[in-house]
C-alpha cells in the first residue's frame, strides 16, 4: 500500500516539473489533496512559479501540510504583488506562526515594501509579545495611514503593555480610521491623559464611530470621572453613540443623570430604549417606577421584558430600605 | 417506464475552456457526488440534479473554471 | 458485481464532524489498532461542516461557564426530559476538545489579550464562541485522520449493521461508484451518520434544498433501528428558523452579537432570545399566524462598516452561497431584512433531542454499537457535542474490544441485505428515485409537520407503512442512482418512527417540536419520561417510557420553565 502512495508521489512531484502549465496545476492541486510531507521542498520550489496560479495553490497546499518549516518561504508571499496570494499567505502563517519566530517577524518588518510591514504588523498580534513594542512604534509617525492603523491596532494586542503615550497624539490623526483604532486601544491603556482625552473625543470626534469607540473603551476603564461626557453622548445624534455609552454609564451609576435616561426610555432604537431600561435598573430609584410604567407596553418584546425586570428590581430594593 | 429527455436549469455550470483534462479536484470534493467527466471531452459536468450548493467544488478548482447559482427553485 | 472483503477493528461509519473525531481518538487510545472510516461522501468535504462552521454554539469555557451551568440551561431548555450525565460530558469535555482543535490549527475568535471571545446568545450565559476564519475545519480534521494513520474509504455506503450473538460485527454497504457490494467485519462499530435531514420537503419542492446536508437522510436512525438498538425523543422533532427558501440559517448567531435581531413585519422584537428551541419556534409559528410576519433578521439599522464585517462572516463560512442568494434576489442587509420561514422538519440531536440512545460513554443498548454527533441522543449538542462524542466513541470503543475477536457474518444475511441492496438495479425502468422521494416527504409535510393532529398523524402512519411497496417499485440505472434508492428507504424508516412517536407521547412539550392540537399542554404526571423505541423480536417496531436517569445537577423543572416571550 505505501508503494501505491509513494509511486502516486513521484508521480505528481514529476508532473510539477513540467513545462505545461495545466500539468502543474494539476499537479499542485494533487499533492495538496495527499498531504505528503515528502512534497513539501518541491511546493516550497513551486512557491516560485512562473504562474501565480501554481503558487497560490502552492501556498494552500503548504498550509494544509501545516510544517513550520514553510515559514520563511511563506513570509516572502507577504509582498507578493499579487492580492489573493497575500491573502492566502497571510491566513496561513496566521496558523503556522510562533513565537519563537518573533526575531524572523521583526525583521521583516524592516523591509522597505509597505504590503509586506502591513502584513507583518497583523502577525505580530498573533504572537502577544511586548518585545516588539520598539518596532512597532516608529509606525505612529508614519506617513502612510494603514500603516498607523496596522500598528496602533497591534499594540492593543501586546500583552503587558499598560503604558504608551506615544499613542495619545493618533487621536488627532487625520485619519478617521487611525482614530476609530486608537480609541479602542486606548480603552487597554492606563496613562493619566487617556480617560480625560477619550472623554474628549467621545464628545468632540466629528466621526460617530470614533466616539462610538469611545464609549465603548470608557466602559472598560469604567471611570466616574467620565459621568458628564457619558451624559451628554446619551443624548448623541447617532443611536450607537447613545447605546454604547448608556452602557459604559451602567459602569459608574449617578442618579444625577436619571432625567436623561428617562428620556432615552422613548429613543427612536428598540436598543436604546432597553439600555436605558437596564440602566435605571442600575439607579434603583423609585422616582423612575412611572416613566418605566410607560414603557411596559413598548411595541419590542426585549424592552418590555427589560422594563419589567427594572421595575421588579426598583420595588424590590425599596423594600429592603423600608425594612431596614 | 417511458424514458424522457427534460431539459432542468442545473446550478453548476463549467466552463469548459478552463477545465483541465488531467483534474479531478471538484468530483473529488463533492459530498452529493453529482460532477462527473464527459467522456468524450474530458470536461468535468454536472451529471445529477442534486446540488446543495454548498460550493467546495468552486472553491477547489484551480482554475476557477465552476461557478454555483443558487438551484432555480429557491432563487 | 464484485464483493469488497475489509476487516478492521474499530469501524467508523460517517467520517464527519464526530467520525473524524472518534478515529483520531481511537488511534491515539491505541495506535496499534485498526481504525477504518467509511464514508459515503469524501472525509474532505463532507457532512454538516463541510465548508466549515460560523462558530460553536456550546462551548463551556472556564471562567465563562462550568459545566453545571451548562447542564441547567440544557435541562431546561430540553423541558427537563434529558440523560444529565451524556450532557455533563459535552460541558466537561468541550474545552478540552476546543484546545486540542486549536493545536491542530482551528482558530476560534480571541480578543485583544488572546482570551476566547465569547458571545452570548442563549438566555443566560455566554456559550457561542466566533469562529470567522472556519472554513478549513475539515481539511484540518482530514490532515489529523491522516496523521494518526487511521484508514480512510470514501464513496461508500452503509446500509446495515452487522449483527451476532447479540453485538455489532461489522457493517454492509455498497461502493457508491462502482457498485461493489463491501463487507466490512469489525470488534465495535461507531455510527457517526449525522442527522436525518432529509425527512420533510421544503417549501420550495427542491429536495436537496435542506438545512442539513442532504447526504445525511436518517442512515444511521435507520441502521441502528434495525441493528436492534433503541431510539429515543423521536417526537421531539428539528425545526429551524431559516432563511425562506434558501433553507440555511440567517444566522442570527453570527449577527446578534453584532446588533441585529430577529423581528416582525414592523420591526419588532417579539422574542427576547434567539438561541434556538422549540419554545421560540412556537413564538415564530405565533407571530406568522398573528397577522404581524413575515419574520426577518433585522439588520438594517446597523451601519456600514458593521454589516460589511457580518458579510465577510457569513458568506466565507457554513454555507458561503448565502450572499449569491440575497444577491440573486436583488437584496442586501443594509436595505432589507433577511426573510426568515418555519422550516420543514427533520431530526437531529444536535439542534433538538433526537437520536439513536445513548448514555454518557456513547454507547448504544446494543453492545459493540456506538453512536456520536447529531444522530446521538444528546440533546442541543451542536458541533462541539459531536465532537466529544465522537471522542467518547472512539476511546471506549477501544477499551471494549480488547480482548474480543472478529466473527464471521451470517451468510444467509449477507445473501438477502446484497438482493435488498440492488433490488432497484434489477428493475432500470423503475420509478425514479426522485419521485418516490418526493411523494413521501410530501406526506411527511402533510401528516408530520406540527401543529401534530391526531387523525393526521394516523393516516400518515398508514402511508408509511403502505410505502413499504412503493419502494419496491423504485428503480436505478447506476450506482449513485442506488444510493439516493437506499437513502428513501431511510427516510421512509424515519418517518414511521417520527409518526408513531409522535402518537405515542399524549401531552405538547419542546414548544413547536412536538406541539399537539387534541393534548396542547405538558403534563410532567405521565409523560415526565423518554419516549423509546425498538425493533422487538417479531420486526415489529416498540414503544415504550423510560424514566429520566437521575439528575446530577439540580433542576426543579415545575418552577424553571424556558421561556422566551413572558416578561
Ligand atoms: C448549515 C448548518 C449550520 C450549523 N451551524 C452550526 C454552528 O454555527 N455551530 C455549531 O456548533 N453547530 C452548528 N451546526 C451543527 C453541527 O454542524 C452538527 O451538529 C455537527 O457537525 C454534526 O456532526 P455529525 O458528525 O453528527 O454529522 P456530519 O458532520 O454531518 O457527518 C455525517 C457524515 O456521515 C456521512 N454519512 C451519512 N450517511 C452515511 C452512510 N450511510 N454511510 C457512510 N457515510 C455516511 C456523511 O457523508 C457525513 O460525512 C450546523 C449544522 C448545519 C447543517
Ligand atoms: S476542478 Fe476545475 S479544472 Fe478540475 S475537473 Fe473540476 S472544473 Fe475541471
Ligand atoms: S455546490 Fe456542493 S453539492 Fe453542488 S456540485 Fe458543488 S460540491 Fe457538489
Amino acid at each position: 500500500m505505501s508503494n501505491d502512495i509513494d509511486s502516486e508521489l513521484n508521480q505528481w512531484l514529476e508532473m510539477l516539473q513540467s513545462s505545461d502549465l495545466s500539468d502543474r496545476l494539476v499537479a499542485v492541486k494533487s499533492l495538496q489533496y495527499l498531504g505528503d510531507e515528502d512534497a513539501l521542498e518541491p511546493l516550497i520550489a513551486a512557491l516560485g512559479d512562473e504562474s501565480l496560479a501554481v503558487q497560490k495553490l502552492a501556498v494552500t497546499a503548504l498550509w494544509e501540510l501545516a510544517n513550520p518549516k514553510a515559514v520563511p518561504a511563506l513570509l516572502e508571499c507577504l509582498a507578493s504583488p499579487d492580492l489573493e496570494i497575500r491573502a492566502e499567505a497571510l491566513s496561513a502563517l496566521g496558523e503556522l506562526i510562533s513565537p519563537d519566530r518573533l526575531l524572523l517577524l521583526l525583521d521583516a518588518l524592516h523591509r522597505d515594501d509597505l504590503n509586506m510591514q502591513l502584513n507583518v504588523l497583523i502577525l505580530l498580534r498573533k504572537i502577544h509579545d511586548v518585545q516588539s513594542l520598539p518596532y512597532v512604534l516608529p509606525f505612529f509617525e508614519s506617513e502612510n495611514a494603514q500603516l498607523r492603523e496596522a500598528a496602533v491596532t497591534t499594540l492593543r494586542y501586546l500583552n503587558q503593555v499598560e503604558r504608551c503615550d506615544r499613542a495619545i497624539p493618533l487621536l488627532s490623526d487625520p485619519d478617521d480610521s487611525v482614530r476609530r483604532a486608537t480609541v479602542l486601544t486606548l480603552g487597554h491603556l492606563v496613562d493619566s491623559e487617556v480617560v480625560p482625552r477619550l472623554c474628549q473625543v467621545l464628545t468632540s470626534d466629528l466621526d460617530w464611530q470614533v466616539r462610538r469607540n469611545a464609549a465603548k473603551s470608557l466602559e472598560l476603564h469604567a471611570d466616574p470621572a467620565a459621568v458628564v461626557a457619558l451624559e451628554l453622548a446619551i443624548a448623541d445624534e447617532h443611536w450607537q453613540v447613545r447605546k454604547f455609552a448608556l452602557q459604559a454609564w451602567q459602569k459608574t451609576p449617578d442618579n444625577r443623570t436619571m432625567p436623561i435616561l428617562i428620556q432615552a426610555l422613548t429613543d427612536e432604537y428598540s436598543d436604546v430604549r432597553r439600555e436605558a431600561a437596564k440602566s435605571l435598573a442600575a439607579l434603583k430609584n423609585p422616582a423612575a417606577l412611572n416613566a418605566l410604567q410607560q414603557s411596559l407596553d413598548d411595541p419590542d418584546r426585549d424592552v418590555c421584558i427589560y422594563t419589567q425586570r427594572a421595575i421588579e428590581t426598583i420595588q424590590a430594593a425599596t423594600k429592603e430600605i423600608s425594612n431596614a | 417506464m417511458a424514458l424522457i429527455t427534460q431539459r432542468v436549469d442545473v446550478p453548476v455550470i463549467v466552463d469548459e475552456s478552463k477545465c483541465l483534462e488531467k483534474c479531478t479536484a471538484c468530483i473529488e470534493v463533492c459530498p452529493l457526488d453529482v460532477l462527473a467527466k464527459n467522456p468524450e471531452t474530458g470536461k468535468a459536468y454536472m451529471k445529477y440534479d442534486e446540488c446543495w450548493f454548498c460550493l467546495p467544488c468552486e472553491k477547489e478548482c484551480p482554475t476557477n473554471a465552476i461557478t454555483v447559482q443558487i438551484p432555480f427553485l429557491l432563487r | 458485481m464484485n464483493t469488497q472483503w475489509m476487516k478492521t477493528d474499530v469501524l467508523i461509519v460517517g467520517g464527519g464532524t464526530a467520525g473524524t473525531m472518534a478515529a483520531i481518538k481511537a488511534k491515539q487510545a491505541n495506535p496499534q489498532g485498526d481504525v477504518l472510516i467509511l464514508e459515503k461522501a469524501n472525509i474532505r468535504r463532507s457532512g454538516a461542516i463541510a465548508m466549515g462552521m460560523d462558530g460553536v454554539n456550546t462551548a463551556v469555557i472556564p471562567g465563562n461557564s462550568t459545566p453545571e451551568q451548562y447542564v441547567r440551561e440544557i435541562t431546561i431548555s430540553n423541558d427537563g426530559i434529558l440523560n444529565q450525565k451524556a450532557v455533563y460530558q459535552t460541558g466537561k469535555l468541550g474545552f478540552e476538545v476546543i484546545q486540542e482543535l486549536e493545536s491542530w490549527g482551528v482558530k476560534f475568535q480571541k480578543d485583544a489579550q488572546g482570551e476566547y471571545d465569547l458571545k452570548q446568545v442563549h438566555r443566560v450565559g455566554k456559550y457561542v464562541l466566533p469562529m470567522p476564519e472556519g472554513k478549513d475545519l475539515k481539511q484540518i480534521l482530514t490532515r489529523q485522520v491522516k496523521r494518526h494513520k487511521a484508514r480512510v474509504t470514501n464513496r461508500v455506503m452503509a446500509t446495515r449493521v452487522l449483527v451476532k450473538d447479540g453485538r455489532a460485527i461489522g457493517a454492509v454497504g455498497f461502493d457508491v461508484r462502482n457498485g461493489d457490494f463491501v463487507v466490512i467485519q469489525a470488534k465495535a462499530v461507531v455510527l457517526c451518520t449525522g442527522a436525518s435531514g432529509r425527512l420533510g420537503l421544503p417549501a420550495s419542492g427542491y429536495l436537496y434544498g435542506t438545512y442539513e446536508n442532504p447526504t445525511n437522510a436518517g442512515d444511521g436512525y435507520s441502521m441502528a433501528y434495525h441493528a436492534g438498538a433503541e431510539l429515543t425523543n423521536i417526537e421531539c422533532f428539528q425545526i429551524n428558523p431559516l432563511i425562506k427558501d434558501y433553507n440555511g440559517p440567517a444566522c442570527a448567531y453570527v449577527a446578534s452579537p453584532f446588533g441585529a435581531y430577529t423581528a416582525n413585519a414592523e420591526g419588532n422584537r417579539f422574542i427576547s432570545c434567539d438561541y434556538w428551541s422549540g419554545q421560540m419556534m412556537l413564538e415564530v409559528w405565533k407571530e406568522l399566524n398573528s397577522g404581524k410576519g413575515p419574520v426577518q433578521l433585522k439588520m438594517t439599522h446597523l451601519d456600514e462598516d458593521t454589516i460589511a464585517e457580518i458579510e465577510t462572516i457569513l458568506w466565507a463560512n457554513e454555507r458561503p452561497s448565502r450572499g449569491r442568494f440575497h444577491e440573486g434576489r436583488g437584496e442586501n442587509y443594509r436595505t432589507h431584512g433577511v426573510e426568515m420561514n418555519i422550516s420543514e422538519i427533520g431530526l437531529c440531536s444536535g439542534h433538538s433531542a433526537s437520536g439513536v440512545w445513548v448514555n454518557e460513554k456513547a454507547e448504544t443498548t446494543m453492545p459493540g454499537l456506538y453512536a456520536a454527533g447529531d444522530m446521538a441522543s444528546v440533546p442541543h449538542n451542536y458541533m462541539i457535542g459531536a465532537f466529544v462524542f465522537g471522542r467518547l466513541a472512539g476511546t471506549n470503543a477501544v477499551d471494549y474490544i480488547a480482548d474480543l475477536e472478529h466473527i464471521e457474518p451470517d451468510a444467509e444475511f449477507l445473501e438477502a441485505e446484497k438482493t435488498r441492496i440492488y433490488a432497484p438495479m434489477t428493475r432500470p425502468n423503475g420509478v425514479p428515485h426522485t419521485q418516490i422521494e418526493y411523494k413521501l416527504r410530501r406526506l411527511v409535510n402533510d401528516y408530520l409537520q406540527p401543529p401534530k393532529v391526531d387523525n393526521k398523524m394516523k393516516i400518515g402512519l398508514r402511508n408509511f407503512e403502505r410505502y413499504q411497496e412503493t419502494l419496491d417499485l423504485m428503480g436505478a440505472r447506476d450506482p449513485h442512482e442506488l444510493m439516493r434508492c437506499m437513502e428513501v428507504h431511510f427516510i421512509r424508516d424515519c418517518a414511521e418512527m417520527a409518526a408513531r412517536a409522535s402518537l405515542y407521547r399524549k401531552e405538547s412539550r419542546w414548544g413547536l417540536y412536538h406541539y399537539r392540537v387534541e393534548y396542547p399542554e405538558k403534563n410532567n404526571e405521565e409523560w415526565f419520561c423518554h419516549v423509546n423505541l425498538k425493533k422487538d423480536s417479531s420486526g415489529e417496531m416498540f414503544l415504550f417510557k423510560r424514566p429520566v436517569e437521575p439528575y446530577i445537577v439540580d433542576v426543579d423543572i415545575e418552577t424553571e420553565v424556558y421561556d422566551v416571550a413572558v416578561r
